[in-house]
């Protein structure tokens, strides 16, 4: 029988924070659990087999926490499983009563806004990397030598699909959000 | 004012640290409000970074809340806003009966 199941990508697929969360409890109820998270998780995420359990999980995006933010929720029971990039994915077992880490209306969208500004950021990051090696390439390709050209040529194509990809996400996230 | 930050303004008259906090406001409203972790922290913050609330006790892993007297009296004028909207809304009850 299969112990390990490895999935890639696992964030860039559920961009929506609730929809991950509810993605993991799913596994959770396969059996399928997760014990840490990495900054390595947001690419590959293995999960190892066992008892189905009834878990919670929370996605909390945060740039800056002070020490309190960890404290406090483990006050309420919560499970710190780590961080990928800002992204804070906490746990707890649960029987009846689902419990919410955002409980009024306030702070739900505060959570959803801090990860949309967040996307935004590196999108705009990634395109002004993408338009300064492009700049260079088209206007000044005579600075450059041909080994730097084909450097710059890999950089530019692995940036504009990032661009792109962050482009679609915030595309879904507006969407969602007009609904 | 939020109707959570009213409340967790109201509770921090007395030292509370976050889970005490959820406590208190789910027993002043009788189960209705129950505060979950990521709303309280970020209420706290904010009240902190507002002047409201500061720190009054802190050991390793709990850290304790009390109002200022900013905060004290901004609770008050907010208490004085509610019962005014109460007293307006009151003959409505009435001619429901």
């Amino acid at each position: 029988m299969k112990t390990k199941r490895i999935v890639f990508f696992p964030f860039f697929k559920r961009v929506i924070p609730a929809d991950f969360e509810n993605w993991l409890e799913k596994m959770a109820a396969d059996g399928w659990h997760i014990e840490r998270v990495r900054q390595g998780s947001s690419m590959i995420m293995i999960f190892t087999k066992g008892m189905p359990k009834k878990y919670r999980y929370v996605y909390d995006l945060r740039a800056i926490a002070n020490k309190d933010y960890v404290s406090t929720y483990e006050q309420f029971g919560w499970q710190h499983l780590g961080k990928m990039a800002s992204v804070n994915i906490w746990r707890m077992e649960y029987s009846d009563k689902r419990p919410e880490a955002f409980t009024d209306k306030e702070s739900i969208k505060g959570r959803n806004k801090r990860t949309i500004l967040a996307i935004s950021f590196s999108f705009i990051l990634s395109l002004l990397a993408l338009i300064a090696i492009s700049i260079v390439l088209i206007f000044f390709p005579s600075i450059i030598s041909a080994d730097e050209k084909t450097q710059l040529i890999i950089a530019a194509v692995v940036l504009a699909v990032f661009t792109l990809m962050l482009g679609a996400i915030m595309i879904i996230i507006n969407k969602r959000n007009i609904q | 004012m939020t109707e959570t930050m009213f409340f967790i303004l109201l509770s921090l008259q007395h030292e509370h640290h976050g889970y005490g906090i959820m406590l208190h406001v789910k027993e002043l409203t009788k189960g209705r409000i129950i505060l979950g972790a990521g709303t309280i922290y970020n209420s706290l913050s904010r009240l902190k970074k507002d002047g409201l609330i500061k720190t009054f006790s802190e050991d390793d892993r709990k850290k304790t809340y009390i109002t200022t007297e900013i905060g004290e009296k901004i609770l008050k004028v907010e208490a004085k806003r509610l019962a005014e909207l109460c007293s307006s809304a009151k003959p409505l009850l009435e001619e429901l009966k």
